[in-house]
């Protein structure tokens, strides 16, 4: 038991180790590289700690008694060890630890001054990952999910110098806080009415049907809104593509591939509590679908290279939230790691692309392939991976997916999910067609990434396609249920998009142009995002900032006057009552007296 | 191991002192302070294998848990304070370095007989022997006025104190005809006046020994004008032997009767927080502050004491054990700025952040452990006394509590706003502090910081501790 959870322990240990190291000895952190070289040595070894848990399949579960009351402890912290957070670790060590070698070359330009402050913030956000991920209960797994916040917020607003960078890293910190709230009343209600925070207890609870709450459709509505926070979903999305201000590789690690999955993790793990509540599992199907179309159809219109990839992450978390709400969570966990894989890899790629060019705008490259071609190949496996193509890692996910959807008979959520594969296909192929292919644009010479880039991208690009010949091989577990016409329908709609995307960018036979106007309304209404947040902006602005002021009046003229006579007061009493010291020692002795008088005289008062 | 064990080791190590001191030649004779704290460090060491053992002697002498927990206390702010006090220039380390140790030593003696003793001759005798080297250690630096001024004062209260509990002890014998502590709470009830009244007078002796407000006015000019490594030990190992004595005289063996001296707890416990927090706001000088400050902080263990239940018991003895860091820790980081500055006001504390990092960061975090913010030590222990408080009834005694919280985050947090927000002079240079002192500055910071992350083990054992006592 004990040597079950050594492991884990372990690979939890070692990136809080460099952060600490990092944190407290200036000197190492200011060299910058050196400590960027300290963050992957630690990170390094934890992913090799981890590949042998998962490889070894560790089960355990371990819990320490963390705030003691008088009847057993309060809450407890520990780790859960399962097939379900091995996985995560895997995935999660694996993934930081790429990124963390990319940004050595990615950010080599920066001062050794605030790379070492990146790697800080890197390592710290990889520990709090990995305790999210190793969590037994829902107090653990808050306390994590907040630190994955912050790290979040400290790495959008790393170039906090730039005024929009520092917007979206509030904006991101406000937006994902409006679903923790939920979470954490959710959280409390779930406790108060259970008395556990532990997830083996609650679904001992659950299985034996003894987790009688009333209102437990609300409570679990109520921790599902954290999720729609932090994992991007309709209608608190916004913050995503604004978190692209951040350097690229955190836009890899944390915006793609690890926290924003941490909603869907959340829902996966507590999965046998959402089941109990059939209404909110189809709510989150709805929302997830819902996220995935409207995601979609603004990557279709975006012309930043990261943008698009987020709307595209945001899509795929509906993929996710979708399979979840459907039942079909092992689908939904399955496509999280394969998108882990292939969405890190697409940023990774875009990343070297806006290096090399030095501007996001896809109108603005062109030709890319001839220039950069290693590149150009890893992108184009990623995209033939997220838009469903056999034999990737991407198709047998998506296609999981579908069919879980498809069995639980959610039709609408199923054909909403279908048009988004279409129009995957078509956003990514847009983006390799434009910016990596057709003409190329004058200015500059771009060249390929150095090596310490290209390394990762090539494992990345190598791990895609070897988890998705595994599949092939291995034969599908997870969707062995699906019916048989759903992978011709899949590819069909893949190679719809990307004939589209096709004929639109590359042969020029339809004109962009002319299909925009046909479909005014969608393209206004994508191009303005919906305008949602130009709706959130107004709702800011309006009630939230109106509501400040309205306080701020109460505070300044109301509590701070009570307060300051209070202040005034006090200091007073204290200024007076030092009068007692004298300095005379028969004062001193007086003292004494009057002490024993007191004692005498309050014990006769209070007799029994 | 013996129930003697660690009082004879101290014995032994006081003769190894003595020794120490008729062959010592020159002016530094900071072996002898090393002979000392490494002999407090042994003991400790071994202080970890001490079990509970039968009563001895009669019944006088206990090593039960209680002893046990509070002897390893008091053995480890001892070598914190002693190894602290290894300077050079220091006081302790001068021509008179073996008197200044075998004081400490036989106070340190007088505690740890104190904490096991079930007998009221015992009781003040090991009480005598506490109290009496730190007058004169009080002043020690003779050939300061304010230091011998000072100390005659601590003498002059301690007198009339001690001559108050002697008074009392006779009536309690006078009541019970016995002087065995077990047999006096057998036959303890609230209805009889005379054993009452003297147990009165006892509570008055020990609340001089704790500094409870009005029995407070030695503190502030003592720690002021003694030496500063001394006064943080004074400020928190006395303090605990006085609350385990408390323990011994009004809880042990009462049950439910205990409850008759919650009243009498929670008025001196009020009067204590607020006079405490209240007076120490208009101080300037950080020594003082910290004496004001130290009161309040009694006041919140007699909260805990007011409980008058084994949660309570167990709460305060957590609350000793974060103080004792926390307290000791502050003013350690203060020596060190005083060696280097020669100043103990605040002013001197002024842009410590730029000075010495380390310092200032041990400097806050023992003002967070002591204005109870999370996630230190001192967060808990208040959240578990006014817990134990809130649970025996007494609301009004932890909104007081509360409420006078705030007004000690303020004049903490007014040290905090000189460290890291005012600038320092500009002729201020770092300060190095020696190895010794940055030794046990840091162990006071990892005390507070572990209590703080991962309280449990200390709050378990205090509860495993407090439960058998009722």
């Amino acid at each position: 038991m004990t040597l079950d959870v050594g492991l884990p322990l372990l690979v939890l240990a070692l990136p809080f180790v460099a952060f600490l190291l990092l944190a407290i000895v200036g000197p190492l952190r200011r060299t910058g590289r050196g400590a960027g070289l300290v963050s992957i040595a630690a990170i390094a070894i934890s992913f090799g700690a981890a590949l042998a848990v998962w490889a070894r399949e560790f089960v355990a579960e371990r819990t320490w008694g963390w705030i003691p009351a008088d009847g057993g402890p309060i809450a407890t912290v520990g780790v859960l060890v399962d097939p379900l957070s091995n996985a995560m670790l895997v995935l999660v060590t694996l993934v930081s630890l790429l990124v963390q070698i990319y940004s050595l070359a990615y950010l080599a330009d920066e001062r050794p001054g605030p790379l070492g402050r990146y790697y800080t913030y890197q390592s710290l956000f990889v520990f709090s990952m990995l305790g999210l991920v190793l969590a037994p209960g829902f107090l653990q797994m808050f306390v994590f999910w907040e630190l994955v916040g912050l790290c979040s917020y400290l790495l959008i607003g790393f170039w906090y110098e730039r005024p929009a960078a520092a917007r979206a890293a509030v904006k991101a910190f406000w937006i994902t806080k409006l679903g923790d709230v939920g979470f954490i009343v959710g959280i409390v209600l779930l406790w108060s009415a259970t008395g556990t925070f532990e997830f083996t207890e609650l679904f001992e609870q659950a299985q034996e049907n003894a987790l009688a709450v009333p209102g437990l459709a609300t409570i679990m509505f109520l921790i599902y809104l954290g999720a729609v926070g932090k994992s991007a979903q309709f209608p608190l999305h916004v913050w995503l593509p604004d978190a692209m201000e951040g350097p690229t590789p955190v836009s890899a690690l944390i915006h793609a591939a690890t926290m924003v999955t941490a909603g869907v993790y959340m829902v996966t793990r507590t999965e046998p509590l959402f089941a109990l509540v059939p209404e909110v599992l189809t709510l989150i199907a709805w929302v997830g679908a819902f996220t995935a179309l409207l995601a979609a159809t603004m990557a279709c219109v975006e012309g930043d290279i990261k943008r698009v990839l987020a709307y595209s992450t945001v899509s795929q978390l509906g993929y996710m939230m979708a399979a979840a709400g459907a039942g079909a969570s092992p689908a939904g966990f399955l496509h999280l790691l394969t998108h882990g894989l292939f969405k890190a890899l697409l940023f990774l790629a875009a990343g070297a692309v806006i290096h090399a060019v030095g501007t996001n705008d896809i109108f603005r490259m062109g030709g890319l392939f001839r220039a950069m071609p290693q590149t150009g190949i890893v992108f184009v496996v990623g995209t033939l991976a997220l838009a469903g193509v056999p034999p990737l890692a991407g198709f047998f996910s998506k296609e999981a997916v579908l069919g879980g959807v498809w069995e639980a008979h959610l039709t609408g959520p199923f054909l909403m999910l279908a048009l988004t594969a279409l129009l995957t296909a078509f956003y990514m192929f847009r983006v390799v067609f434009v910016a990596f292919f057709g003409r190329a644009h004058a200015g500059g010479h771009p060249h390929e990434a150095p090596w310490l880039m290209r390394g990762p991208l090539w494992l990345l690009a190598i791990l895609t396609l070897l988890v998705g010949i595994r599949f092939a091989l291995g034969g599908g577990e997870t969707h062995a249920e699906a019916p048989g016409w759903l992978p011709p329908l899949s590819v069909g709609l893949a190679a719809v998009g990307f004939v589209l995307a096709w004929a639109m960018y590359q042969r020029r036979a339809i004109d962009p142009v002319r299909i925009a106007v046909a479909l005014t309304p969608f393209d206004y209404l994508a191009r303005r995002r919906y305008g949602l947040d130009g709706l959130y902006a107004g709702l800011y602005r309006g009630i939230i900032l109106g509501f400040s002021r309205l306080i701020g009046w109460i505070d300044r003229y109301v509590v701070d006057g009570i307060l300051n006579a209070l202040t005034a007061l006090t200091l007073r009493a204290g200024d007076g009552l030092r009068h007692i010291q004298s300095g005379r020692a028969q004062d001193y002795v007086y003292g004494v007296a009057f002490g024993v008088l007191f004692l005498f005289v309050w014990a006769q008062l209070w007799r029994r | 191991m013996s129930p003697f064990t660690l009082e004879i080791a101290i014995g032994a190590v006081m003769l190894a002192v003595f020794g120490a001191t008729l062959a010592a030649r020159g002016t530094d004779r900071r072996w002898i302070a090393w002979v000392a704290t490494l002999g407090v460090l042994a003991i400790g060491l071994v202080s970890v294998f001490a079990r509970p053992t039968p009563p001895a002697l009669f019944g006088m002498f206990v090593q039960d848990g209680l002893a046990i927990f509070a002897k390893r206390l008091f053995l480890a702010a001892t070598f914190i304070g002693l190894l602290a006090g290894i300077s050079r220039d220091g006081v302790a380390c001068g021509r008179r370095a073996g008197e200044y140790h075998l004081l400490i030593l036989s106070s340190l003696l007088g505690m740890l007989v104190l904490s096991s003793a079930r007998d009221l001759i015992l009781l003040f005798v090991a009480f005598e022997l506490m109290s009496i080297p730190l007058y004169v250690l009080a002043g020690f630096l003779k050939s300061q006025a304010e230091s011998v001024e000072a100390a005659l004062k601590f003498f002059l209260v301690g007198s009339v104190s001690s001559a108050v509990m002697a008074y009392g002890l006779s009536f309690v014998y006078g009541a019970t005809r016995t002087t065995d502590l077990a047999r006096v709470a057998q036959t303890f009830a609230p209805g009889q006046p005379l054993l009452l009244l003297g147990l009165l007078a006892v509570f008055a002796g020990f609340a001089f020994k704790i500094a409870a407000f009005p029995f407070h006015m030695w503190v502030p000019d003592t720690y002021e004008a003694a030496s500063t490594p001394f006064v943080a030990w004074l400020s928190v190992a006395p303090k605990a032997a006085g609350f385990v004595a408390l323990f011994r005289v009004y809880f042990e063996g009462m049950g439910d009767r205990a409850a008759a001296w919650s009243p009498i707890a929670a008025g001196l416990a009020a009067l204590t927080i607020v006079g405490g927090n209240l007076m120490a706001l208009p101080q300037q000088n950080t020594k003082r502050l910290l004496a004001y400050s130290g009161i309040a902080h009694i006041g919140y263990m007699l909260v805990g004491f007011a409980a008058a239940s084994a949660a309570g018991m167990a709460m305060v003895l957590f609350y000793l054990v974060a103080y004792v860091f926390g307290n000791m820790g502050a003013f350690l980081v203060v020596e060190a700025v005083a060696r280097s500055e020669r100043s103990e006001a605040t002013a001197a504390l002024r842009g410590l952040a730029q000075r010495s990092p380390l310092l200032a960061l041990a400097m806050l975090l023992f003002l967070l452990s002591l204005g109870g913010i999370p996630f230190v030590a001192g967060f808990w222990a208040k959240l578990y006394v006014f817990w134990a408080a809130a649970a025996a009834g007494l609301y009004w005694l932890v909104l007081v509590g509360a409420v006078l919280t705030v007004v000690a985050l303020f004049y903490y947090l007014v040290v905090a706003k000189r460290m890291y927000i005012e600038p320092p002079d500009a002729s201020a240079g770092r300060i190095r502090p020696s190895a010794t002192l940055a030794v046990a500055v840091i162990l006071c910071a990892i005390g507070v910081v572990a209590l703080g992350v991962y309280p449990k083990p200390i709050v378990m054992a205090a509860l495993r501790i407090a439960t058998p006592l009722f």
